[in-house]
Order: structure tokens, then sequence, then C-alpha cells
């Protein structure tokens, strides 16, 4: 099964100081979840208004499009040196 | 039952050739059909071992320690460019023409229109042979591979 990417390790680094981040997009799950619940009555509202327009399939295409590559970050990496200035982004 | 198999019972039947002629044929049936059957069981092992497209410059300016030259050092799951071709099928028709039109002022004849899903399959499959290993006068290099 696939599943979004549960850190991004970002590392920034200038001339004088830089910084080291981990992510951790895990904890946006729950409130993925949350938003979900709260936004259910109003997605139940909106599929019979739009059912006749035929958008609800483009949408629900286009909503499980995003998933998979939002799933499909999971193992990409950014490595950036130039001069004193580095970049590093990486979803695992 | 296979074509190819019935067409060798039936000459044997009508005693075009003989018994053992037939199990020599079917024999050699068998192990071409195995052949070929291992040969695209080990295509689609390729295929799914290939797992990211790298693309990997380097300058070739000196520099005290060797990581810390210039470079870009980038590494895009295929799932990604997947997901990303699959996503192109759900652009509105007219974002595809703008796309194409764009595409065409910049001297690209590509048609985002004939972009099908086998086409895709199609694509990475072939994109996993790829290897480009540029090295220029100054000795910077660029490679783009599929690991």
């Amino acid at each position: 099964m696939k599943c979004p990417p549960m850190l991004l390790h970002l590392k920034i680094r200038g001339k004088r100081r830089g910084f080291s981040l981990w992510l951790p997009i895990f904890l946006l799950l729950p409130l993925a979840l949350a938003i979900f619940i709260v936004a259910a009555p109003l997605i139940l509202i909106a599929i019979p208004i739009f059912w006749p327009s035929g958008w609800r399939k483009r949408a629900l295409h286009i909503f499980g499009a995003v998933f998979e590559i939002v799933c499909s970050l999971r193992g990409i990496k950014v490595d950036m040196q130039s001069d004193h200035d580095y970049m590093y982004i990486s979803a695992v | 039952m296979d074509e190819n198999k019935k067409k060798i019972l039936e000459m044997l039947a009508e005693n075009k050739i003989s018994a053992d002629e037939a199990y020599q044929l079917l024999s050699a049936l068998e192990t071409k059909g195995s052949t070929s059957e291992g040969t695209s069981k080990s295509q689609t092992t390729a295929k799914m071992k290939s797992k990211y497209l790298r693309v990997h410059m380097v300058s070739a300016s000196e520099h005290e320690d060797r990581h810390k030259s210039d470079h870009v050092n980038v590494r895009v799951p295929m799932a990604l460019i997947h997901a990303g071709m699959k996503f192109t099928s759900l652009l509105p028709p007219e974002a595809r023409d703008k796309v194409t039109g764009a595409l065409h002022e910049k001297g690209i004849d590509f048609d985002m229109r004939n972009l099908k899903p086998e086409d895709m399959d199609e694509f990475l499959e072939a994109l996993s042979e790829l290897e480009v290993d540029v090295v220029n006068n100054d000795g910077d290099t660029v490679k783009v591979y599929v690991e």
C-alpha cells in the first residue's frame, strides 16, 4: 500500500549560518483527517449539486492523482551546493 | 489449446508426422514458450528495479573539500514521474492546448493530446535504459541515469 512520506529533512546553509530541520509530516495526517471530517458535510452537500455537471468524476480523479503524487514523493532527494550556499531536501 | 500445438496434433492424426516427431515439436514449443516467459519476467523485474532517476552535475572548480565543490544531485522516484504523467491526462483540453502551444513556441514539437497511459508505460520502460554522461572541456560533468 502506498503511503505518503513521513519525514522531510531540510538542510539549508548560507555563508554564515544555516539550519537543519526534520519535519514530521506524519503529524499532519491526523490534522488532514480532522479537516476532512469537518469538511465532510460540505462535501455531502456539494456532491448532489455537482453530480449532473460531471465534475464529480473529475474531482475524484484529481483527488486520487494528487494523493498518488504526494505518496510518490517518498525517496525524493535534492542536494545542491553553490559557492557557500548549500541546500538539501529529502523526503523519507 | 495453443494454435501450434493443435496443428502438430492434427498433423499427427493425419499421419503426416510420426509420434516421435510430434513429441520433438511439442517439446521445442514448450522450451520456446518458457524462454520467452523468462525473458518477459526478467524485463518486468528490471523495470521494477529501476526506482530512481538520478541527475548529477558536478562543477570542475577546484575545492579543498570535494563534497563542497559546486554540485547538483537530484534523485527523483520513478513513481513520481509516473504519477506526474498520469496527472497530465487530467488537465482540461484548453490547458493542454496552451501547453502544446507554449512547447511549440520553444521549438518542441510535442502534442500533449497524444499522450496516452499505454504510451507512458512504454516511455517509462524506455527511460530505465537511459544514460547520459556529458563532460565539457572544463571538466564539468552531467550525468543522468536511472538506478
